[in-house]
């Protein structure tokens, strides 16, 4: 049985269990926080913090994260064309840690979003319990892909050595952590529980 | 609705899954036991072994290594002779000084204010409700914990520690600072003291202190 069938509402932040309309002012009375049933405009929240991830997936992977100078040379460094470098340099398993990190998770994380907005708005019945747990993880694992702007932070932090080696951080990386925090917001945003509505009528 | 849980512990509690809405009673969970929703797997809740008094002790150590953490060198860089180092919270400045601002006051959240406002904002509660006392501001702390908890990243720092290390490797030669062990050895207590704070029991144990919001 769902706890909104039985017109009960969870707090948010606390998880204390209430029956809405005796709480009048909308307020959780062992916490203070704002109570809902659902999220409020999660549907729509999340969907516009997922569009602008989106928007700024391009300026993201497109514009340099840095450019290294190194003995008087040196160029623009992009996402890929980090993780290209240290492929061709050998060190397979940091490249793979960043491709996973910087690559693969934002890119699969918005398109797992998408795909449980869109099964959201069309009621579907199907593997409720598989899209929670795919929810679960794209949570999990979000906050991982600010690996590179702490890359990017700390180099810019170290090497400071004018023509000997200099690296300057660049207007992609502002771009990718702001992909970060956007797919983090849209799926704080994400209701769950939505994904079970529509199961059956109320008994 | 919510019972008075004054005096002794529930011994079952109705609570609903915060993903799928599903209601369902969680009985007394023994020690080191997490009960987790039937329905979509979500984690309800969880009995961490230590207790209070382990998170308290994992807390202020955690409390201690972020004073050597953040204030001391943190990697050294030498090429040809010449060197430069950086501390911690450096790095966020260095993204400043660069004219990346936004970018430098989300490295300093996430990798710096952050992690203390959790280890000082739990330690402050576990302390409060390990001496049975409402410290003021107990019910605002939790629920600011609550909302900083996904923006610690300092375990994802560590990744970005040990990329920049290989990237540098064969342009320099990298010194490690004696903040860096200090910041190992805090990801390690620091993840500890979270696997062992549970809000779900704190909040129980305000509310036999008889902190409430609203007096019922």
């Amino acid at each position: 049985m769902r706890a909104s069938c039985l017109g009960l509402a969870s707090c948010a932040v606390c998880n204390q269990l209430m029956r809405l309309p005796a709480v009048r002012t909308g307020l959780c009375p062992r916490c203070g926080s704002h109570v809902h049933v659902r999220k409020p405009a999660s549907l729509s929240n999340s969907w516009a913090l997922l569009l602008a991830a989106v928007i700024m997936y391009f300026p993201a992977n497109l514009l340099p994260i840095m450019t290294v100078v190194y003995l008087g040379s040196g160029q623009p460094d992009t996402i890929i064309s980090g993780v290209i470098r240290l492929m061709m340099h050998g060190d397979w398993p940091i490249a793979l840690v960043v491709f996973v990190a910087s690559v693969l998770v934002p890119l699969l994380k918005m398109i797992v979003l998408v795909y449980l907005l869109f099964s959201v708005h069309r009621k579907s019945n199907l593997r409720r319990r598989e899209r929670t747990r795919l929810y679960r993880m794209t949570e999990l694992v979000g906050r991982w892909s600010m690996v590179d702007v702490f890359v990017v932070a700390l180099l810019a932090a170290l090497v400071h050595l004018g023509v000997l080696a200099d690296i300057t951080p660049g207007p992609g990386a502002r771009a990718f952590a702001a992909v970060v925090i956007l797919t983090m917001l849209s799926a704080m945003s994400f209701d769950p529980r939505l994904i079970w509505d529509h199961e059956e009528d109320c008994p | 609705m919510p019972d008075s849980g004054a005096g002794r512990g529930r011994a079952r509690e109705l609570v609903a899954c915060h993903q799928c809405d599903e209601l369902q009673c969680i009985g007394m969970l023994a020690p080191g036991q997490s009960a987790h929703c039937y329905r979509c797997g979500a984690l309800l809740a969880r009995n961490p072994a230590g207790g209070l008094l382990l998170p308290i002790v994992l807390n202020m150590s955690a409390l201690l290594l972020m004073l050597l953490a953040y204030f001391l060198p943190f990697l050294t860089l030498e090429i040809q002779g010449r060197s430069q180092q950086t501390t911690l919270p450096g790095t966020a400045k260095a993204l400043y000084d660069a004219g990346m601002g936004e970018t430098g006051i989300v490295v300093l959240l996430t990798t710096v204010v952050g992690p203390i406002l959790l280890v000082t904002g739990s330690l402050y509660v576990l302390l409060s409700v390990q001496l049975y006392k409402p410290l003021p501001g107990l019910r605002h702390i939790m629920v600011w914990i609550g909302h900083v908890l996904p923006w610690g990243m300092l375990d994802v720092f560590m990744v970005g520690v040990l990329v920049a290390a290989v990237k540098l490797s064969d342009m320099a030669n990298l010194v490690v600072g004696p903040a860096l062990y200090a910041y190992v050895a805090l990801i390690v207590v620091s993840t500890a003291a979270l696997s062992q704070f549970e809000p779900h029991i704190i909040w129980a144990r305000m509310d036999r202190m008889g902190v409430w919001y609203r007096a019922r």
